[in-house]
């Protein structure tokens, strides 16, 4: 059994930094996924005059166009959970095959790799971003391509440097030298011991996706078809002297998003890495 | 007692004297001299010359520094400005302007006839998009017979003219300046020299414009203020912020949300007003691609406008500042505006069975289904597109509500400006659209361009529907050479007539806006470029 | 460090300057619509756009077109702005020096106060203040950065009446020499907070992990055996602390950036921000290029100067 799984079994549970962000962050996927039964209101729909306040009818008030708050969160939370899945999921996947094909090869192709890495990591994505909804116009699908081609390198550098210390391993060697092909070899002893620090930087790098895609929409560059947090808090700023409520809720519900997976993230790295779990004290 | 009595005479002459002298000369008006106006503005306008542009960021910054022939009053009839009186001859097809003596130039340099002419025919009519598409066809030639008289002659009888020589419709700029240039790429775009009540100081890019009191100008005792600066701000709640923090005196428009409170606050005036910058009397109106076979049906086109909520327009986006449009023509226009039009009224039950009439039926899905629709397969589903500037995202999100409810279904497209104009104007690539179009201060400067058969683009911000109709190109045409105010009324109420049956557009609402400013400054008048030239501000 | 070292590290500058403007490049010519509309603008008629054509040489095959594009992008022309009607080069120098002072403002203020916070958090590890630290940093980074300067504009600027809410200089004034770098100060002073509010949470973190780990190390154990003062002791814990943070800062400058034009937005900060907004609105794709370059290029320089600064300040550090 991979050694993570057997440490996560065998800690005592205690109020950890770690255990708020995983009930931040689960708080998250189920909002997100429930948010038809939580909030059964079309988001974009007029329900309510316009502008009121928090009430028991709408607990989180309405917004200009007399949309309910609320059923806006909720849906927002899918739209923000769909763009972080996607761009993990686009991310992890090149990054995962990169950094592994690096670390086990080492050498020449190592160089490239590594090479094209740090390439990568200098563009600056929310500029890559604005520039390419500039473009091509507006739409998830163009924000989730971009983040997701950019986002991959702290992905392959941790799975690489889990790689290289893993591949020199005896029992890799031995599965190597009875025949077993690089990829299975990589497949069944190596990416699970090196996925857990992925994970780590992959929930990390969640919480800066949902604040680009809030940055993005907040200068109006988000997709006018998705309710998403962006659009909500850009909403919000013409209103933010005469409904609070319309600002406060949206970016709450960002930095509780946010915190909840940088803490989830804290929460792993410290579980992993016996150094950090000697100084972490949340 | 003769001698006591004797210094009594003088004194009693002396109250005489006094009681019946003329009273000293006090001062006509109490108005604070001096003093810093700052006011906000909401983009950087890239240049100072307004008689190359429509542009609103361009207007609201510059207009201060030139004058036009004539000027605007409360109720939008002309005054006189750089002309100072004027005659009408040979039936409207004549107009002389005597112009005023001794107004100079920025630099010092005279005014003169050769001036206008210059900027009506080498700028204004190249680049100043509604001078050229109203006079540019119309205009026969100008004539300088001295320094002070300038006459324009008409092929026909034009009526609008003395409505569109203010400094937002036909600004005056120098000759000594702009001759033998290119007036788009002259650096006197960046330093501008003009004649109005304020001097061009700086232009820092992105920040600021400093206009400064112009000691020469040709109205005695104007203008009052030495300073004012335009301070680039453009996110209008941050605008508002900065009102009420003290750092700013004036904003040309007030966030819907904001009003109620402002009006309340004694800090605070408020005036609202049709007159804006980069355009008057505006409309927002939804345009039919007529081209689409979709939309030929005007039983469709009733349908959509009977679906639509407009009162929920003029609520949701706008707060209730501005009036449901009751007729094609701005109500601003009183003469021109036929008040007693029944346009299509918020009927949803109407507007179903005008679909289901049409050939649109209700079947399984949320969306309406052709079935003997022409030029529609059987079975497609009814779904249009709403093409938008981003600012107006939400009448696309009104529209989606409204339009779904009896099912239409509605995709929004934002489009910056820049392409929004090709895509609707030259590759007519639309089913709809919302456009703020401006009347401007004649129907014939910014009305005609939206029915004329003449103007379907590839112009920008002409007739988006693309509506073709000989009896009101006729009568548009008849309605331009009219000068008299009562015969005109009646071409234009009988084209609203018209195309009120025929709407290729639907007119949601009219959109003035409220201007603010501190309690401690006054005399503006918002409903003219120049609206600060006899503005004051008392020291605090 | 070694002078090759340095050599190598330099030379690495280049392949990363040509893959951004080879990705710029790419992005232009695959996104719909003719690009000599996208560089030069809607409102132009056939003449200027055969100028636009010429000038970019847009008809000429791809390849050709790229290396014209490198070269001229070297030489420091980086097309023309055709709302500003000048060199985008021009527009963007004019506006960087007011977000400069906004970036370089608030990387001073975190980094000194994410440094001082980190020590005082490590100091008292696993207790309430360092809970309270981390927290706080914590969130201020989970925040959106215009959220908190719509607050930060609404309640410290408006509800006290000591701050200013937009400009970089008051209108009414026109103070030169001193006078007029407190007018500056006193604008900056929000704007910058703000920023650096956001990029607190690294710092400080960093500086607390560092100086906890340094703090249990055998030499540690030994100076304090030997007598040493608690305070000698974080000091040393520090210097070691610090090397990670170094590097972090530099790895931060495009969120920064990114940060600072959000703010920028809030408060009227006349720099790169306004202008990326404008010309998102315009449609100005010189502009947006040049800016994305731009940015591009002050992450390499950044990392550049990192990375130089790491091997300068560890000497345990051989990358020959």
């Amino acid at each position: 059994m991979p050694g993570w799984i057997r440490a996560f079994a065998t800690t005592k549970p205690r109020v950890t930094g770690g255990a708020v962000g995983i009930a931040l962050t689960l708080a998250l996927v189920i909002v997100a996924v429930f948010a038809g039964v939580i909030a059964p209101v079309d988001p974009f729909a007029s329900v309510a005059p316009p502008l009121t306040a928090p009430s028991r009818s709408h607990t989180l008030g309405t917004d200009d166009l007399g949309r309910d708050v609320l059923a806006g969160i909720v849906h927002g939370a899918r739209t923000s959970l769909l763009v972080v899945l996607s761009v993990t999921l686009l991310a992890s996947t090149i990054g995962v095959s990169i950094g592994a094909v690096a670390g086990y090869r080492a050498g020449g192709i190592d160089d490239l790799l590594m090479r094209l890495t740090e390439l990568v990591q200098v563009v600056p994505r929310f500029f890559l971003a604005v520039l390419v909804i500039a473009l091509f116009g507006p739409g998830l699908d163009r924000l989730v391509l971009v983040l997701g081609l950019t986002s991959w390198p702290a992905v392959a550098r941790v799975v690489r440097a889990e790689t290289l210390s893993l591949a020199r391993r005896e029992f890799v060697e031995a599965a190597h030298a009875l025949g077993s092909p690089a990829v299975r070899v990589l497949a069944r002893h190596v990416l699970p011991n090196a996925l857990p620090a992925a994970v780590v930087v992959v929930s990390v790098n969640a919480g800066t996706i949902i604040l680009m895609e809030a940055g993005l929409g907040f200068i109006g560059l988000g997709d006018p078809h998705a309710i998403s947090w962006g659009y909500l808090a850009n909403n919000a700023q013409r209103f933010l002297r005469v409904a609070w409520w319309m600002a406060l809720f949206p970016g709450a519900a960002i930095a509780l998003a946010v915190l909840g997976l940088n803490l989830l993230g804290d929460g792993l790295n410290e579980l992993l890495d016996p150094r950090a779990r000697r100084v972490a004290g949340l | 007692m003769r001698r006591q009595r004797a210094p009594m005479v003088p004194l009693v002459l002396l109250l005489v004297v006094a009681w019946t002298a003329p009273a000293p000369v006090r001062a006509q008006d109490s108005t604070p001299r001096g003093g810093i106006l700052v006011v906000a503005i909401n983009a950087d306008p890239g240049h100072l010359n307004p008689a190359i542009t429509t542009s609103g960021a361009t207007h609201a910054a510059a207009e201060l520094i030139y004058n036009g022939l004539l000027g605007r009053d409360e109720r939008g009839d002309p005054l006189p400005d750089l002309a100072e009186s004027w005659t009408i001859e040979q039936g409207g097809a004549v107009y002389r302007f005597r112009l005023r003596d001794g107004v100079t130039w920025h630099d010092g340099k005279p005014f003169t006839a050769a001036d206008v002419k210059f900027t009506f025919e080498e700028v204004l009519l190249k680049f100043h998009a509604r001078t050229k598409a109203s006079m540019g066809g119309a205009l026969a030639g100008i004539d300088t017979p001295d320094d002070r008289t300038v006459v324009f002659r008409f092929k026909q009888p034009y009526a609008p003219l003395l409505l569109q020589l203010d400094a937002t419709e036909a600004p005056i700029v120098a000759r000594h300046v702009y001759q033998g240039t290119d007036a788009q790429t002259n650096p006197a775009n960046v330093n501008p020299v003009g004649t109005g009540p304020f001097k061009a100081v700086s232009y820092r890019k992105g920040a600021e414009i400093r206009l400064a009191r112009n000691p020469a100008y040709f109205k005695p005792g104007l203008p009052h203020l030495d300073e004012i600066v335009m301070r680039i701000i453009p996110d209008a709640g941050t605008q508002v912020l900065a009102l009420e923090n003290g750092e700013v005196d004036f904003l040309w428009g007030v966030p819907g949300p904001h009003q109620a409170r402002l009006k309340a606050d004694a800090r605070f005036r408020t005036a609202q007003t049709s007159y804006n910058p980069g355009g008057s009397n505006c409309i927002m109106t939804v345009s039919f691609n007529l081209d689409r076979p979709a939309l030929k049906d005007a039983r469709v086109r009733r349908a959509v406008a009977h679906a639509l909520d407009r009162n929920a327009f003029l609520q949701q986006i706008l707060f209730g500042e501005g009036r449901v449009a009751a007729a094609p023509i701005s109500s601003e226009m009183a003469w021109a505006h036929a008040g007693g039009l029944s346009l299509p009224a918020f009927d949803r039950a109407e507007a179903a069975r005008l679909l289901d009439a049409a050939g649109w039926k209700k079947e399984q899905g949320a969306a309406r289904v052709a079935r003997g629709v022409a030029g529609v397969a059987d079975g497609t589903p009814m779904a249009i597109d709403f093409l938008h500037f981003p600012a107006f995202a939400k009448y696309g999100e009104l529209m989606r509500q409204h339009l779904g409810a009896v099912g239409i279904e509605v995709t929004q497209r934002p489009l910056e400006p820049s392409v929004f104009a090709p895509t609707v104007f030259k590759n007519r690539a639309f089913d709809t659209n919302v456009i703020s179009y401006c009347n401007g201060p004649d129907p014939e400067i910014g009305v005609r361009r939206m029915y004329h058969s003449s103007q379907i683009g590839p112009a920008p911000f002409t007739n988006a529907a693309g509506y073709r109709n000989d009896k009101v190109d006729a009568l548009f045409d008849q309605a331009s050479r009219t000068v008299e105010r009562a015969p005109r009324s009646a071409l234009y109420h009988q084209i609203q007539e018209i195309v009120a049956q025929d709407l290729p557009y639907v007119w949601l609402v009219e959109t003035p806006t409220t201007r603010a400013w501190a309690a401690r400054c006054g005399g503006f008048r918002p409903w003219t470029g120049l609206f600060a030239e006899a503005a004051f501000c008392k020291r605090s | 460090m070694s002078a090759r070292y340095l050599l190598r590290r330099l030379l690495q500058v280049v392949p990363a300057v040509a893959g951004i403007v080879l990705l710029a490049f790419v992005v232009v010519h695959t996104a719909p619509g003719d690009p000599a509309v996208a560089l030069g603008g809607e409102h132009g008629d056939e003449a200027y756009y055969a100028f636009i054509r010429a000038r970019f040489g847009l008809d000429r095959p791809l390849p050709e077109q790229l290396v014209a594009y490198a070269t001229s992008v070297l030489r420091g022309d980086l097309g023309q702005s055709f709302v500003h009607g000048r060199p985008v080069a021009h527009v963007v120098a004019e506006r960087l020096p007011a977000t400069l002072l906004l970036m370089g403002t608030a990387l001073a203020l975190s980094s000194v106060a994410g440094v001082l916070l980190g020590v005082f958090a490590a100091r008292r590890a696993d207790r309430p203040a360092d809970l309270a630290v981390r927290t706080a940093a914590l969130l201020g980074h989970a925040m959106p950065s215009f959220w908190l300067a719509q607050l930060a504009a609404i309640t410290l600027a408006l509800g006290t009446g000591l701050f200013p809410v937009q400009g970089i200089t008051d209108p009414r004034q026109a103070w030169t020499g001193w006078r007029h770098a407190l007018d500056v100060l006193h604008h900056l002073a929000l704007p910058a907070l703000v920023l650096a509010a956001g990029e607190l949470a690294l710092t400080t973190r960093l500086t607390r992990t560092g100086v906890l780990e340094a703090l249990g190390t055998d030499y540690t154990r030994t100076a304090r055996a030997k007598g040493l003062s608690e305070r000698a002791v974080v000091r040393h814990a520090l210097r070691n602390a610090l090397l990670p943070v170094v590097t972090v800062i530099g790895g931060r400058a495009g969120m920064l950036f990114t940060g600072a034009v959000l703010v920028e937005t809030v408060f009227a900060w006349p720099g790169l921000g306004q202008l990326m907004l404008s010309s998102i609105l315009t449609r100005d794709i010189p502009v947006l290029l040049g800016l994305f370059l731009l940015v591009s290029l002050a992450v390499i320089v950044a990392n550049l100067l990192t990375d130089l600064a790491y091997a300068w300040l560890d000497p345990r550090v051989r990358y020959d």
